[in-house]
């Protein structure tokens, strides 16, 4: 066992505060959902939201919080890397729909 | 020649230069999945939403009673089943045993209870005439072919998480595997409770009928 795994976890106390902010988010999602929004604003709702997630789960339930930071910062933004490359794909998908395409 | 995985890992560790990453191989290796695995689904969440804005008239079948709310179900049970892996993973680290085997149950129970509502809600929607290649409602038939495409593959993980659970739960059992195992395959639920969070609003929730 290295010296990082030395139990340094918070208490399940903690953890299901985490679980409640976690199962809010969600209900705020499905509320959202049914506000008169935009596809446009929805979707960037919802993607924030995901995101806060997301980050949550990383932080406290994968316990990156409590690994060395070099954990974090490697796979997390090489990840994230990889996912913003792939927006090259909308101008092509903007294109489908000005011809017309089904 | 009865070295158990944990005592072979125990003397690798005190042999070897300490990890830079300051986690064990075990926990290094799931990290490497994870990451493959995180882009794998975001290229496949891309590939949706790519011909969600490329096609002019894309269907919202899901009403609120029963699609929207067995999602939110689904999502309420995987929260949940993340909460008793960390309640399994805690107690393994404490040397509660007994307690940690009680709550990877449970996380096995909650997993098989996911899959369950998952695969109802696909025969559902299979009874309504939704196939890979068809659109019951009528307009364009790339629906059917990703949302079961994206989920399919989510649910080929929390299939895949359960057997796994059953398997370290039994080796940690015998203790043929230790706390370390447990953690280790937490890691990977808990990704797996981390993708459905996108998957949920982006195909349930963006195709709700309002």
């Amino acid at each position: 066992m290295t010296a990082t795994d030395a139990d340094s976890s918070p208490a399940m106390k903690f953890y299901v505060a985490v679980w409640l902010g976690l199962l809010s988010i969600a209900g705020v999602e499905v509320f959202m959902t049914y506000r008169r929004f935009s596809s446009g604003v929805l979707l960037a709702v919802l993607l924030i939201l995901a995101f806060i997630e997301a980050g949550l789960a990383l932080l406290y339930f994968m316990h990156l919080k409590y690994d060395r930071p070099i954990l974090l910062w490697s796979f997390v933004l090489s990840i994230v890397f990889v996912l913003l490359m792939m927006n090259q794909i909308w101008p092509d998908a903007y294109r489908m729909v000005s011809i017309g395409h089904p | 020649m009865s070295e158990t995985p944990a005592t072979f890992a125990e003397g690798l560790d005190a042999r070897m230069e300490p990890s830079p990453y300051g986690i064990q191989s075990k926990k290094l290796t799931m990290w490497l999945f994870i990451a493959s695995d995180a882009v794998t689904f975001g290229a496949i969440l891309f590939g949706y939403s790519y011909l969600r804005v490329g096609t002019s008239d894309w269907p919202r079948p899901f009403q609120f009673s029963p699609s929207i709310l067995n999602g939110l179900v689904m999502t309420a049970v995987l929260l949940t089943s993340s909460l008793t892996m960390l309640g399994a993973v805690s107690a393994a680290k404490a040397g509660r045993k007994a307690s940690s085997l009680k709550w990877l149950a449970v996380t096995i129970l909650l997993g098989a209870l996911f899959a369950f509502l998952h695969l109802r809600e696909w025969f559902h929607m299979f009874a309504e005439g939704w196939t890979l290649a068809k659109n019951p409602l009528g307009g364009p038939v790339m629906f059917g072919a990703t949302f079961f495409s994206v989920t399919g593959l989510h649910l080929l993980h929390v299939i895949c998480g359960v057997i796994a659970l059953i398997v370290v739960g039994l080796g940690f059992k015998t203790s043929w595997l230790d706390e370390n195992h447990v953690e280790t395959t937490g890691l990977y639920w808990h990704f797996v409770d981390l993708v459905w969070m996108f998957v949920f609003p982006l195909l349930y929730l963006m195709n709700a009928a309002r």
